[in-house]
């Protein structure tokens, strides 16, 4: 496959790369090597449950989630990702065994993305890709964790809040419905909380 | 049209039927078995009757991609495989184009249960999944496979790989409409 993205479109992985690989490195070089671009309509679904994630990406536009289907009847939102984060189904990623969740685009979205393969075999040669890898593995843990302690710990009126504090702009770029399966409030919970805020 | 883009958008549409069908688990099983009117296909059938298809189909893609030479960068569609997939797929609306009656064989018994059908339904989406993936290797357009109906008719594999997702999409559709009329969504 050609690999004919410019150098500025790389940026966005320079700096997640950045705390870890120093610029000019053979590293860096070899890490920005193996990104594509992809680019998908809205409700595109990009990985199923059952499927093993072939990808990590990064996102450059739109919003996207992962969500989980329990055969309770129950649909609920795990995380939303959008500009520059990391994207794809982590935990199926780094293991290699199919994912509990699908992950889909909420709204039109670009990302670069890299292949399993190609980032295990730079982590093969380069004991600092790794090193960064297990980084960003790390990160993800700490704030798998920390959502699971707000989950267990807080009410709805306190989760609600805590959203607002921490991330305000998700009310307006995500449909209420996924913020409140993404806080495990019902839609009506989530709106009567809306409207206190606002009175 | 490239080949790439072509596995991109019929994967898409597959995992988007396993979402579907996965939300069916989340109903009771008796309701996905009952009939929405006299002589009409409850959703247990209708999933029989995909994976009649897919049992035929997916082994036949299976054997055409193992014959296959290596990728080539665009696919170009058979003027008979653009034609089966327009006629069976719903257009852009999400309409089909009037009624097809289902050849014999491929008629669900009415005692299909969903325990059973559904996911055998959602076991064959994978393995579709997978299929497509192994494709993205393989040259679409030097291959090909019998149509269930007509052996004689071979389309490339990926104007089956088209057919066969546009079929499923005209019954989730179907599905859609069981649901609705059962008032199950």
């Amino acid at each position: 496959m050609s690999n004919n993205i410019s150098p500025d479109h790389l940026e966005p992985v320079r700096q997640l790369a950045r705390p870890v690989l120093p610029d000019n490195s053979p590293e860096m070089a070899a890490l920005l090597a193996i990104w594509q671009p992809c680019d998908c309509k809205r409700k595109t679904v990009l990985t199923a449950a059952g499927e093993t994630e072939r990808h990590i990406y990064v996102v450059l536009e739109g919003i996207q989630r992962a969500f989980y289907l329990s055969e309770t009847g129950r649909e609920a939102t795990i995380v939303f990702t959008y500009p520059y984060s990391f994207s794809g189904v982590a935990d199926s990623f780094l293991t290699q065994t199919p994912s509990s969740v699908f992950f889909e685009t909420l709204t039109a979205s670009k990302f670069l993305r890299a292949g399993y393969a190609q980032l295990e075999e730079l982590q093969q040669r380069f004991p600092l890709i790794r090193q960064w890898v297990l980084t960003l593995t790390a990160h993800a843990l700490k704030g798998a964790l920390q959502r699971q302690a707000e989950l267990l710990c807080y009410s709805a009126e306190e989760k609600f809040r805590i959203l607002l504090n921490r991330s305000p702009h998700l009310l307006q770029l995500i449909p209420h419905k996924y913020i409140a399966s993404y806080l495990g409030l019902d839609p009506a919970t989530f709106s009567k909380l809306l409207g206190s805020i606002r009175l | 049209m490239e080949s790439a883009v072509l596995i991109d958008d019929l994967q898409a549409q597959v995992r988007r039927i396993i979402a579907t069908a996965t939300t069916l688990k989340q109903l009771l099983p008796v309701d996905l078995d009952k009939a929405p009117a006299p002589g009409a296909w409850s959703v247990a059938q209708i999933l029989a009757h995909l994976n009649f298809y897919g049992d035929y189909y997916l082994p036949a893609l299976e054997k055409a991609l193992a014959q296959a030479p290596p990728a080539k960068k665009y696919f170009k569609p058979g003027w008979l495989g653009n034609y089966f997939t327009k006629l069976i797929s719903p257009n852009a609306a999400g309409e089909v184009r009037g009624k097809m009656k289902s050849p014999a064989q491929a008629r669900p018994s009415s005692f299909v249960k969903a325990v059973d059908t559904l996911p055998v339904f959602i076991g064959q989406q994978q393995w579709l999944l997978e299929l497509l993936e192994e494709a993205r290797t393989k040259d679409l357009g030097s291959v090909r496979v019998p149509i269930s109906i007509a052996k004689m008719i071979r389309l490339k594999a990926g104007d089956t790989f088209r057919f066969l997702i546009g079929h499923q999409q005209r019954h989730l559709l179907q599905l859609t409409r069981t649901l609705h009329q059962l008032q199950l969504n």
